[in-house]
C-alpha cells in the first residue's frame, strides 16, 4: 500500500478512537488528492476501516471512490449496496461533522440511478439518508431535492410527500450560507412539480412562489421555469396570474416576465393556447396549459353564481360556450362534487339553483379549524421570537448596527445587547 | 369481509420500493393499484398505472381491466365505470378489494346525487349508480326520497350529516387558557 494512503488510514484510526472529528474533517479535507492518485487501492481500504467507528473515512473513501471523472473502467455495480450499507449502518453523529461529503455521496447514488434508469431504488435509501442528517423533522437538506427528483422519475410520488409537507424551519449547513442555492432551487422546484401532479394547487403555488422569491442577483434557469409554471398553476387556482410579492429581486421580475411572454398571453387572448403551442410544448407544459383552458369554464360558472340565483341548464351552457345542457349539467355536477360551488340541479324543469354556501362558522369543524389556525401562529411568533434573539446576539449583526451610529466608540458586545434588546 | 385496506396500502407500498430490481410482483401492483382506487386517490392511481413496466401491464390482463375502471372514473364516466367493473372476471385477492370499491362508489354517487339535485329522473339515478331500477327504487324507499306524481322523477334530500365529535369542556379550557396566556405574555 502506498505510503501516504497508509498515513490517512492511520490519521482516521487514531482520531476517530480520540473523537476528534473536527481535526479529522480537516485531515480528510487535505487528503482528496491522495485518494483520488489511490483509486486501485480504495477497495482495500475500505476493508480495514469499519462503518460504525470510523463514519467520517469510509465516508470520504466512498466519495472518492465514486467520483472519478468518467471512470469507464471503474465498477459501479457494487455501488449501489456499498452506499445502502453505509448509510444504513454509520454512525450519524460522526458524518454529522461533514454534511457536504455526505450530501455530495447522496448525489453521486442519485445521478448513478438516473444513469441506470432505475430512479425508484434509491427512495428508500435518501428517506433513510435525510432522516439520519437531520437535527430536526423541518431541517432542510440538500438531500430533499435528489429525493424529490427521484420520485419525479420514477413517478412514485408518494413518498415525497411527508417532506414536502413538513414546513421548513432550518436549513442544513451544507445548504445554507455562501453555498450554491442550486439545490434549494430544485427542491421548490420539483416539489412543486410534485404537487401539481397530485393536484394541490395551493401548495404548489407556494412552492413555485418561493423559488421565484429567491433573493437573486442573476436569475437562474430554474427560477424561470417555475415561473412559468407558477403562472400556469396560479391560472387554474385563481382564474388569473397573481401579482409576484414584492420581495421578489427586482432583477428577476425585470427578466423573467419578457422570457415568458407567451404565457402572459394566455390571460388576454383566447387563441393564446393555439399560437404558441410549440413554445407550451417545448417547455413540456402542454397538459398544465389544457387544464388551464378547461379550468375557465369552471371560473365562468362560478361567476354565474355571483350573478344569477336560478338559471336554466341551457342559458348555463350559452354563457359559458359549453355545447350543450347536458355538458353544462356534469360540469356542475363536476364542481358540487369537488365543493367549487354550491347549488341544486333540477333535472325536471332543466333549472339550476345557486346557493350560498352552506357554512354557518357556528360548527364545532370551524372551531376545531380556528384552534388549530391560532396553534398555528403561536408556534410562527415562537420562531420569529428566537431567529430575532439570535440576531440580537449575533457578533456580525452588532457590529455592523453599532459601528453605522458611532463610529469612534468600541463598544462592547454587552452594552451594545442590552441597547438593542426589545 | 372487512380488511383494512389502508395497512395493506402501506405495507404494498413498502414492497415495491424495497424490490431488489425496483419491479414489485404482478399481484402487489394489481392490489396497490386497485386500493388506489378504493381510497379515490386518482392521482396516485394514475402515476403507479404509468410506473408498471409494459411487459407486466401486457401479460397481466387483471391490471389493465383495474387501470380501465380507473381512467372511467377519471373521466367521471360513471355508468362506463360499473360497465367497466362488471366486464372483468377478478381474482382475488383484487376481487375483494373490487366489491369494496364498487358499494364505495355508488355510496359516494348517492350522497352526490342528494347534495346536487332537487328532482333527477329515475332513469339517470339508474345509469349513475349501475342499480336495476327496482333496486333504485328501494334504495330511493330506504333513503326517503319522495317519488314525484309524474311517476319518473324523484326528489333526493341532502344526506344527513354525521353527528360531530364532542371535544370535552376540559380540553376546550385548556386551550382556551393557552391562548390567553400567550396573548398576555
Amino acid at each position: 500500500m502506498a505510503s501516504p494512503l497508509e498515513q490517512f488510514v492511520d490519521n482516521v484510526r487514531t482520531m476517530s478512537a480520540s473523537g476528534s472529528f473536527r481535526e479529522l474533517c480537516e485531515v480528510i479535507g487535505k487528503s482528496d488528492e491522495v485518494l483520488q492518485r489511490n483509486t486501485a487501492h480504495l477497495s482495500t481500504v475500505l476493508e480495514t476501516l469499519d462503518i460504525q467507528q470510523h463514519s467520517l473515512g469510509v465516508l470520504a473513501v466512498l466519495v472518492a471512490k465514486f467520483s472519478l471523472q468518467q471512470g469507464a473502467d471503474v465498477d459501479k455495480s457494487t455501488m449501489f449496496k456499498q452506499i445502502h450499507d453505509f448509510i444504513t449502518n454509520c454512525n450519524g453523529e460522526q458524518v454529522r461533522f461533514s454534511p457536504e461529503l455526505y450530501a455530495e455521496l447522496c448525489h453521486q447514488l442519485t445521478n448513478y440511478l438516473v444513469e441506470i434508469k432505475q430512479p425508484i431504488r434509491g427512495i428508500e435509501i435518501l428517506k433513510k439518508a435525510i432522516r439520519k442528517i437531520q437535527l430536526f423533522d423541518s431541517q432542510l437538506t440538500s438531500i430533499h431535492a435528489d429525493l424529490c427528483q427521484l420520485c419525479l422519475l420514477s413517478k412514485c410520488l408518494k413518498p415525497a410527500l411527508e417532506f414536502l409537507d413538513t414546513d421548513v424551519t432550518g436549513i442544513g449547513s451544507e445548504l445554507g450560507g455562501n453555498n450554491d442555492s442550486k439545490h434549494f432551487l430544485l427542491y421548490y422546484y420539483y416539489g412543486g412539480m410534485i404537487y401539481t401532479a397530485m393536484k394541490n394547487y395551493d401548495r404548489a403555488l407556494y412552492f413555485f412562489e418561493v423559488v421565484v422569491t429567491v433573493p437573486a442577483m442573476v436569475v437562474s434557469h430554474i427560477m424561470l421555469e417555475a415561473y412559468k409554471k407558477y403562472i400556469l398553476v396560479s391560472f387554474i387556482l385563481h382564474g388569473k396570474i397573481l401579482p409576484m410579492p414584492k420581495y421578489a429581486s427586482q432583477v428577476v421580475c425585470r427578466f423573467l416576465k419578457p422570457l415568458s411572454a407567451a404565457y402572459h398571453e394566455l390571460a388576454t387572448s383566447q387563441h393564446a393556447a393555439i399560437k404558441h403551442r410549440d413554445t407550451f410544448i417545448r417547455d413540456k407544459n402542454m397538459g398544465l396549459v389544457n387544464q388551464v383552458l378547461s379550468s375557465m369554464y369552471k371560473k365562468n360558472i362560478q361567476r354565474l353564481t355571483k350573478t344569477f340565483l336560478t338559471l336554466s341548464l341551457s342559458d348555463v351552457a350559452a354563457r359559458v360556450q359549453l355545447t350543450g345542457p347536458s355538458q353544462a349539467e356534469s360540469y356542475i355536477l363536476n364542481m358540487i362534487e369537488e365543493g367549487e360551488i354550491y347549488a341544486m340541479i333540477n333535472q325536471k324543469d332543466g333549472m339550476v339553483v345557486f346557493l350560498d354556501s352552506p357554512e354557518k362558522y357556528a360548527s364545532p369543524e370551524t372551531l376545531c379549524v380556528l384552534e388549530q389556525q391560532m396553534a398555528a401562529c403561536t408556534k410562527l411568533h415562537q420562531y420569529i421570537q428566537e431567529m430575532d434573539e439570535q440576531i440580537q446576539v449575533n457578533p456580525q449583526y452588532i457590529k455592523k448596527s453599532v459601528g453605522s451610529h458611532d463610529e469612534d466608540i468600541p463598544a462592547t458586545s454587552q452594552n451594545s445587547k442590552t441597547t438593542y434588546s426589545m | 369481509m372487512i380488511t383494512n385496506f389502508d395497512k395493506l396500502c402501506g405495507d404494498l407500498e413498502k414492497q415495491e420500493l424495497e424490490a431488489p430490481t425496483g419491479i414489485a410482483s404482478p399481484s402487489t401492483y394489481a392490489q396497490l393499484l386497485a386500493i388506489y382506487l378504493y381510497q379515490n386517490d386518482l392521482c396516485n392511481a394514475k402515476f403507479l398505472w404509468k410506473r408498471i413496466p409494459q411487459n407486466i401491464t401486457s401479460s397481466n390482463p387483471e391490471i389493465s381491466a383495474i387501470w380501465a375502471v380507473g381512467q372511467k372514473l377519471w373521466k367521471k364516466d360513471l355508468p362506463g365505470t360499473y360497465q367497466a367493473l362488471a366486464a372483468f372476471n377478478w381474482t382475488e385477492p383484487v376481487a375483494n378489494i373490487i366489491r369494496a370499491l364498487e358499494d364505495n362508489i355508488r355510496e359516494r354517487t348517492f350522497n352526490l346525487i342528494g347534495r346536487s339535485y332537487s328532482s333527477i329522473s329515475i332513469d339517470t339515478v339508474v345509469s349513475m349508480t349501475g342499480l336495476s331500477k327496482d333496486a333504485v327504487l328501494h334504495v330511493c324507499r330506504d333513503r326517503k326520497w319522495m317519488l314525484n306524481e309524474d311517476g319518473v322523477t324523484v326528489s333526493p334530500t341532502p344526506p344527513t350529516q354525521p353527528a360531530p365529535l364532542h371535544t370535552s369542556s376540559e380540553d376546550q379550557l385548556f386551550k382556551l387558557t393557552e391562548f390567553v396566556s400567550f396573548l398576555e405574555n
